[in-house]
Parts: structure tokens; C-alpha cells; sequence
């Protein structure tokens, strides 16, 4: 496996099934992903479609009906593995008991971590997600955008190398969400690979590299959103400074293919587009999309 | 009280009992790897149901084995604070209102007052702290699985051992706090519930010796005390002014004649006596019968409880106890021997008088025999007697040695004798009848067709006390014990069950370890009647539980089945704690001291169990999908 991949999975199947063994859900059919290092992967579906379940699956919360997973080269049930990795669950969900202080305190206590250090860090945490003056309170006192930073703050105590986020913007004001985005940009800027699954499709246009598209525990689209959100159809040519002469050129080419010239270039479309033209389609073929750009 | 369970020592007992760990620990591990290989072959198919068990096996070692202390600490400072959280302190309120109230139910003026605060606390505070543990330790992992707060922690490199270690580390320890400040209330509310004093009433003094004048002073008195808490002491004072309340409900009281002034004051101390913690020295009992033969038990007078074996009367046959550490340091001053004995008469006699039985100390070395007391026994009563360090017996016995010229022995043979001139009159205790603090007291009855009983727990020797706040620490040790074993099972329980139902299953653990003894003794077969399917024919058919039921094939069916079963029992019941064992309140409260030996043996039993459980709690936590 090449070093920088980071998240492997292959053949990734997961059937939740009751007390007695029946199946109830197929929830993720055979997925094969690869997350590199230093890019920002989107998970994107609608509800239900198993994108918890894949990041549950990658932490080993969850173990695979068949398939396997390999984050860092390692098992899913491989506790070391979890040093480099850090979790924004769904929901955070945290000891409801415990102050912001020591909330950080105890998570970071779980790391091979020195004293000063865990101070140092659990003060700069607390200070980047803005909870400074709610510190000593107790978490059953925050409200839901303050607890999803507090769980945010909590899952980079140990300065991870892979960060999961799991919908990291629910819950989040305006100015919080922008702040999340941002930050989610600046873990890119110091090397950091990040996973995110969310439903607020422009967060994941803004800020990931690249993403999957997930369908009823299907894949559906996977690849770089620059590449995936081309248009092929169309041509957009915007250009500055072209004489006369090229222009009417160029209308002429035109005009012989019968084409009609709207601009000139490749027109991107928004990623809700997308995202909602392949669950029209998959209602009716279902299976890996056949169209779309593969990977960059 | 009478002790029936003798305590091993504990060199004997640790052998024996590591091999019984090694043996159900091995039986465990194989039927534990059995089952989990067979469920995960049946749930993933063969190659990777075998494939996944040996991961997990492999897994393990590094699991159980590179714990990370300071992570282990973090998870119990959580469990700790979750417990806190849940309002302990409640259990605490409750056992200060219980304390306040309880002088209202218990009586000072009964006639053991000590027996009655002791057992009190001691069972309000087991009964208060094992249910508050119960309901943490049970409900604290489904808790925390239930609101997902432990997918935050188990995405951490938190190792499940870590996790479960945290878990019973952290209650243990609230535990332990609970009830060291306890204890120590308890302390307290016993030591000022049995603190009395009585006056002295001046007019019941009389003179002792005929002729002495009380009004002169200075001459021994004897006399009444006022009644407080139901009882008087009678008053004996010597010519000094000083003496005694003496013994009533287990205590006296010092008293000193003061003059003040024209006035004569009686100064009454504190009570004296009841706080004590006897050290009982037991010996080794075996019988000879009246041909001075070695046998294994005594006479069978077909007493239904079969613990005592009896001394057939007016014969040479006795009961020998071999005591072991009879030194000048343990009995400073006198031999104090306790007895409790059982008489059974073949005919009626004089009830008033008691069986007359002979106490003859012997050295096991030389053989020399001292007649030390004649004494009448009482059935249902505890008798002391005290040995002085001299002794002038009317009576010796000696083994005579008949040698060979070059020196062999050839013949030991004894020889009884009345004392005579040419003998020593007078013996020392330690110098002539121990030898190297081994000592025999010998127990013979002289009434003819009558027997005494005897048990080897009957007789001990009363060593100097030891303190009663150590003896009182080590009754709440009992329940520390107990607390760690609900603790264990608790958690255990947890890692696979539900709240509830790991509640209930640890209350079943728990009946079941009270009736573990009987339960090992029905699977031994001890009991009468047979096992259980035998024991149904004959209430069926009403047969005598004693006799043989009659040869055929339902008689071997039901036999073969009561073995089978009886096996299927014992296994149940080895897995079962000891928790009878545990219980050493009675110690306490009788004024008996707990032998070092009984804490390293309950101690290390404890500790194995927990090490099990914790082990098992493990393999069960790591094999769950912590987010189903
Ligand atoms: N513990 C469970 N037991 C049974 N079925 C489950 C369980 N968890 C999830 N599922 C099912 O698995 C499927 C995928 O669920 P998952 O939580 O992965 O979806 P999701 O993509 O994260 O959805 P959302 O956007 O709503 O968070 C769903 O059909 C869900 O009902
Ligand atoms: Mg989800």
C-alpha cells in the first residue's frame, strides 16, 4: 500500500442484524474507497445512506460484515491506531458532568501527552472554538453549537493526522460555520487529512478535494469536485482581448458544427445539482453511475 | 460461639488454592475459547470465524498486558466522578439518619450490648454499600453505552482492558472511601453507646471478714452499685479503696475510693472488658481410644449432628490437641484454656454436677504428662480454665524408654506414677511441657458411661489479645471484600448486558455464592438421600433418606444422571464466590480476633476473582460492536 494513503477500503459490507442474526439493514454494500494524505474527502448522501456507518466502520466502532478497512496501514480494532486520529461524532457525545476544561483534560489524559503540553493545548483549543468564557461550566449547561465545538475542540487534542467529522456544521451559526470551513481548510494548509460526511452540500462544494457520493450504502459518484461538477456537454469560452477577426472565426466553426453559442468555457454546476440528478437516476438504474469523470 | 469451619494455614492453603485457581481458571479459558471460536465460526463461516478468534486471542495479550497507567487512571477518576455525580453522598445522609435513630432499637442494658452494635453497624453498613455498588457498577457501562458518550472515548487509544479496569478501579475506590469514613463513624457511635459509668452506692457496703470494722477504713468491702442501662455490677473494693464493678454484660469498671474534703467520693471508670479481641490458638485434635490406640474419631453416640466425635468415660481414651507456638511472649502470664464441649450421658446422674473431665498437658518430645484440672463440664457454656505457670501435680506420667547397651531405644511405654520424694514436685510450663512451644493438652473424661463430645474448634488456648480497633477494621475489611466481589461481577455483567439485567444477574451471583458451600456439598454428594434426581424418587416414594434405594435400573438411571448433574453443580458452584466466607462480622462482634491468615487467604481469593472477572469483562467488551 503506497504511504500516503491513509484510508483503505475494500470490499466494505455492513449488515446491522437483530438480537437473533436476521438481517434488518443492509447498510453499505461493498465499498472500495481510498483517502490520501492531505486531502479533504467528502462523504455525501442523503439520510441513511451509510455514511456514519463507513466512518463508524473506519474507527472500529463498528466491525465489518465482510470486507475490511485499514486506516494507516492498520485494522480497525487496532486501538494504536486511533494516536494519529481524531472524531467529531454525529452528535457530540460527551460527559455531560464535565466542564469544557476538563472535559479537554480527560480526552487529552487518554494521549501519550505531557502534563504542560495538555494545558497548553486544552487552553488553545478552547480559545480557537471560542468557548473561553464558558470554560468552567458544565456541558449540560451548553447550548447544541457550543457543545458541537467543545466536541470539535475535543477531537484535536492530540493534534491529529486524520480528522473524521461527522456533519461537523450542524448545529453551528452562520459565523461558526464559516469558522468550521475555515478551519477545516486551515487542517489542509498544515498537512492534515480530513473526512467529513455532511448534507449541507455547499460546505462540502467549498471546501473538499474530493468525494463520494453514497446511495443506500451504494457508491455512486467518486472523484474530485472540480472534475465531477464539469459540465461535458458544454464548452464556455471566456476570453479578454481576442481580435475581431478570431471571434468571428470562432463564431463560424460554430455555426458549421450547428452549435449555439452560449459562452465560451466549461461551465461548472452546483453540486446540488449533481447531488439530486444522481438520486433521480439511481431511483431508476441502480449501481455505480457509468457517466461521470473518474478521478483526477 | 462456636467456630465450625477450622482455619487452614495459610502455607497449606495457598498451594492447594493456586492449583484450584490454575485448574478453574485453564477449564474457563478453554470453554470460553470453545464457545466464542464456535459462535464466530457459525456467524462469519469457518475460515473467518477462526480467523477472527485467533486476531482477538492475539490481541489480547497486548491488551492485558501493556496497560497504560496513566490512561487506566483517567478512566477511573471518570468513574469516579460519574458515581459522585449520581449523588453518593445520599447513601451517606442515610447512614448518618440510621445511626441517629438507631438508639431507639438498640438496647444498651442487653445482655451483650457489643454483640448487638456491632452486628448493626456492621450489616447496615455491608447492606448500604453493596447495594449502592450493585446499582453503579451495573448501570454505569450501559449508561455510558446508551448515550453513545463512549464512542468519544473508545476512539481514543483506549485500550477495552482500560476501559473495564478503569471501571472497577474507580468504584472500588469510592468504596474504600465509603467505608473508611464509615467505619470510623461506627467506631465512634459504638464506642459512645456502650460508655457508661454507675455510682457506688455507699450504704450496701459491707465488710468481707467477719470483725473487721467498716468504720475504721482500710478493710476489704464488698457492695452494690446503682442500675444504669438495666444493670448493676456487684463492688469489691480492698482495703485500699481500690477495685472492681465486676463482670456484668461482659464488662467492669474500675473504681477508686477518694477522699474530698470530710467526703468519701468513689471515682467509676469507664467500662473495661467488652472491647476485646481474643486470640484463640487452635490445636490439632486426634483421639485414642482405651487402648491407647491412634484412631481417627472418637466414640459415634449417633448424635444426628454429626461435628462432635465423643470420649468414652472412665477409660483411657481422650481427645489430644497439638498446639503449636505456646511461648512465654503469646502467654505471658498463666495458660488460659477455653472449652466448649458437648455431653452426651448414657445415664442421668447428677445433672447439678457436670461430667467430670481431666485436663493432662503433655510434651511431645520427652513425654512427660502433667494432670493440670479436674473439671466438671458443662454442656452449652463456654469453661476457662486458667493454668499456672508452676504446676505441682499429685499425678505424673513419663514415657520410660527401655534401651540397648549401645543406646537404641528399644520400647516407649508409660508409666503413671504418684509423685514421690525422689521426683520434681514442681514442673514450669514452658520449661518442662513445651517443646519448642509444642504443647499437648490431653482431654480425658472420668465418669464412667459417660461421654464428652469434642470438636477440634472445642478447645483453644487464649493467647494475649490482640487490639479490638485492628479486629474492628478487619470486620470492615469483610465487607471491602464483598464490595470489590459486587463490584467485579457488576461491571463484568455490564459489558454484555443491559443495566437491569446485569443488576439481576449479579444479585443470582451473589444468592448463589451464600449457598456456594451447600451447592459444593450436594455436588460432592454429602448430602443424605442423594443427588437431586434421587432425592425426588425417594420423596416420591417416601423412602428413608439413610437407607439404599433397592438395585434396578430406575435406582442406576437416576444415579448416573445425579452424577452427571452433580458435575454440571460443581462446576456452577467453583465459580461461585465465597461470599459466607467473607463474612467475619460474628468475628468481630464475639470479640474474637481475625487471624492474619483468614485476611491473606479471603484477601487473595478476592483478588483472584477480581483479576477473572476483570479478564472475562474484557473479552466480552473487546468482542462487542461498541456502537450497535
Ligand atoms: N444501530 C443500527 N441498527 C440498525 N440499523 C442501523 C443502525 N444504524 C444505522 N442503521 C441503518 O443503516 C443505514 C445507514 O445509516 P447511517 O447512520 O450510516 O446513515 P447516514 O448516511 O449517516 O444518515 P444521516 O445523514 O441521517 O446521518 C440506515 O438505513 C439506518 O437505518
Ligand atoms: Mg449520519
Amino acid at each position: 500500500m503506497p504511504d500516503d494513503v491513509i484510508i483503505e477500503a475494500r470490499n466494505l459490507t455492513k449488515v446491522y442484524r437483530d438480537f437473533w442474526g436476521r438481517q434488518k439493514v443492509r447498510a453499505l454494500k461493498a465499498l472500495d474507497l481510498e483517502v490520501r494524505r492531505g486531502e479533504i474527502f467528502g462523504l455525501l448522501g442523503p439520510n441513511g445512506s451509510g455514511k456514519t456507518t463507513t466512518i463508524k466502520l473506519i474507527l472500529g466502532l463498528l466491525f465489518p460484515t465482510s470486507g475490511q478497512v485499514l486506516c494507516f496501514g492498520r485494522d480497525a480494532t487496532d486501538v494504536t491506531k486511533n494516536e494519529r486520529i481524531g472524531y467529531l461524532p454525529e452528535e457530540s457525545y460527551l460527559y455531560k458532568f464535565l466542564s469544557a476544561e476538563e472535559t479537554l483534560d480527560f480526552y487529552g489524559r487518554l494521549f501519550k501527552m505531557s502534563r504542560r503540553v495538555r494545558r497548553q493545548r486544552t487552553a488553545d483549543l478552547i480559545d480557537q472554538v471560542g468557548l473561553t468564557r464558558a470554560k468552567k461550566r458544565q456541558l449540560r449547561e451548553y447550548s447544541k453549537g457550543m457543545t458541537r465545538r467543545i466536541g470539535l475542540a475535543q477531537a484535536l487534542i492530540n493534534d491529529p493526522e486524520l480528522i473524521l467529522l461527522d456533519e461537523p456544521t450542524t448545529g453551528l451559526d452562520p459565523l461558526g460555520t464559516r469558522d468550521m470551513k475555515q478551519m477545516i481548510l486551515d487542517l489542509r494548509e498544515q498537512g492534515k487529512t480530513v473526512v467529513m460526511c455532511s448534507h449541507r452540500l455547499d460546505d462540502v462544494q467549498d471546501v473538499c478535494d474530493r468525494i463520494a457520493i453514497l446511495y443506500e450504502g451504494e457508491l455512486k459518484e467518486l472523484g474530485r469536485v472540480d472534475s465531477l461538477l464539469k459540465v461535458h456537454d458544454v464548452t464556455e469560452i471566456h476570453v479578454r482581448k481576442l481580435n475581431e477577426k478570431a471571434q468571428q472565426e470562432i463564431r463560424q466553426i460554430i455555426d458549421r458544427e450547428h452549435g449555439e453559442l452560449v459562452s465560451m468555457g466549461n461551465p461548472t454546476t452546483t453540486l446540488e445539482r449533481l447531488f439530486l440528478d444522481i438520486i433521480a437516476e439511481s431511483e431508476l438504474h441502480p449501481g455505480r453511475r457509468v457517466r461521470g469523470a473518474k478521478d483526477a | 460461639m462456636v467456630i465450625e469451619t477450622e482455619q487452614i494455614p495459610f502455607h497449606e492453603w495457598i498451594l492447594w488454592a493456586s492449583l484450584n485457581w490454575l485448574l478453574v481458571v485453564a477449564a474457563l479459558a478453554v470453554t470460553g475459547l470453545f464457545l466464542s471460536s464456535l459462535i464466530a465460526v457459525v456467524r462469519h463461516g469457518p475460515a473467518r470465524g477462526l480467523e477472527l478468534t485467533f486476531r482477538v486471542v492475539g490481541s489480547s495479550f497486548a491488551d492485558l498486558f501493556c496497560m497504560s497507567p496513566r490512561r487506566v487512571w483517567a478512566l477511573t477518576w471518570l468513574a469516579i466522578k460519574d458515581s459522585l455525580r449520581r449523588r453518593v453522598v445520599i447513601v451517606f445522609v442515610l447512614f448518618l439518619i440510621l445511626l441517629l435513630f438507631a438508639g431507639w432499637f438498640l438496647d444498651p442494658g442487653s445482655d451483650h450490648p457489643l454483640r448487638l452494635y456491632i452486628s448493626f453497624v456492621l450489616t447496615s453498613t455491608s447492606y448500604l454499600v453493596l447495594l449502592l455498588m450493585l446499582f453503579l457498577s451495573a448501570f454505569s457501562l450501559p449508561a455510558d453505552l446508551k448515550s453513545k458518550t463512549l464512542h468519544t472515548v473508545v476512539t481514543k487509544p483506549v485500550r477495552p482492558s482500560e476501559i473495564v479496569l478503569g471501571r472497577m478501579l474507580g468504584f472500588i475506590l469510592l468504596g474504600t472511601f465509603l467505608l473508611v469514613l464509615m467505619g470510623a463513624m461506627s467506631y465512634v457511635f459504638v464506642a459512645r453507646g456502650l460508655a457508661h459509668t454507675h455510682e457506688v452506692i455507699p450504704s450496701s457496703l459491707k465488710v468481707v471478714q467477719p470483725g473487721d470494722d467498716a468504720a475504721k477504713g482500710d478493710v476489704p468491702l464488698k457492695g452494690k452499685s446503682t442500675s444504669v442501662n438495666n444493670h448493676r455490677h456487684d463492688v469489691a473494693l480492698d482495703r485500699k479503696g481500690r477495685g472492681r464493678l465486676e463482670m456484668t454484660q461482659d464488662h467492669f469498671h474500675r473504681v477508686i475510693r477518694r477522699k474530698q474534703g470530710d467526703k468519701t467520693v468513689y471515682e467509676v471508670g469507664q467500662p473495661e472488658g467488652m472491647r476485646i479481641a481474643r486470640v484463640p490458638v487452635y490445636g490439632k485434635l486426634r483421639f485414642m481410644d482405651s487402648q491407647r490406640q491412634e484412631k481417627e474419631a472418637g466414640t459415634n453416640v449417633g448424635d444426628e449432628w454429626s461435628y462432635r466425635s465423643y470420649i468414652e468415660g472412665g477409660s483411657l481414651a481422650a481427645g489430644v490437641w497439638s498446639f503449636e507456638g505456646v511461648t512465654p511472649e503469646q502467654f505471658p502470664e498463666r495458660l488460659q484454656v477455653e472449652m466448649t464441649l458437648g455431653v452426651f450421658r448414657t445415664w442421668k446422674g447428677d445433672i447439678e454436677q457436670g461430667i467430670a473431665g481431666v485436663l493432662l498437658l503433655r510434651n511431645p518430645k520427652t513425654g512427660l504428662t502433667v494432670e493440670a484440672k479436674i473439671f466438671p463440664a458443662r454442656e452449652f457454656s463456654t469453661d476457662v480454665h486458667q493454668i499456672a505457670r508452676k504446676l505441682t501435680p499429685e499425678t505424673v506420667y513419663y514415657l520410660k524408654r527401655e534401651e540397648d547397651s549401645d543406646g537404641l531405644v528399644k520400647k516407649v511405654k508409660y508409666v503413671r506414677e504418684e509423685i514421690t520424694g525422689h521426683r520434681k514436685s514442681q514442673y514450669d510450663l514452658f520449661d518442662d511441657l513445651t517443646d519448642d512451644g509444642r504443647l499437648e493438652i490431653w482431654l480425658q473424661c472420668l465418669d464412667p458411661n459417660q461421654y464428652l463430645g469434642v470438636a477440634q474448634a472445642d478447645m483453644y488456648l487464649r493467647a494475649r489479645d490482640a487490639s479490638f480497633a485492628l479486629n474492628f477494621m478487619k470486620g470492615y475489611f469483610g465487607i471491602w471484600m464483598q464490595m470489590v466481589l459486587v463490584v467485579g461481577f457488576g461491571v463484568m455483567f455490564s459489558t454484555f448486558l443491559s443495566g437491569s439485567v446485569a443488576m439481576i444477574a449479579t444479585v443470582g451471583m451473589l444468592i448463589g455464592g451464600f449457598f456456594r458451600a451447600f451447592m459444593i456439598k450436594l455436588a460432592m454428594g454429602e448430602t443424605y438421600g442423594g443427588g437431586p434426581v434421587e432425592s425426588f424418587i425417594r420423596l416420591l416414594t417416601q423412602d428413608n433418606v439413610v437407607s439404599d434405594l433397592p438395585a434396578g435400573l430406575r435406582t442406576t438411571v437416576a444415579q448416573t444422571t445425579d452424577a452427571v448433574l452433580q458435575k454440571g453443580l460443581l462446576v456452577v458452584a467453583k465459580l461461585l464466590p465465597p461470599l459466607r466466607e467473607f463474612d467475619c462480622a460474628g468475628y468481630v462482634a464475639y470479640g474474637f480476633n481475625i487471624s492474619a491468615d483468614w485476611i491473606a487467604e479471603q484477601g487473595l481469593t478476592t483478588l483472584s476473582f477480581a483479576v477473572a472477572l476483570f479478564v472475562v469483562g474484557y473479552f466480552f467488551l473487546k468482542t462487542r460492536e461498541v456502537a450497535k
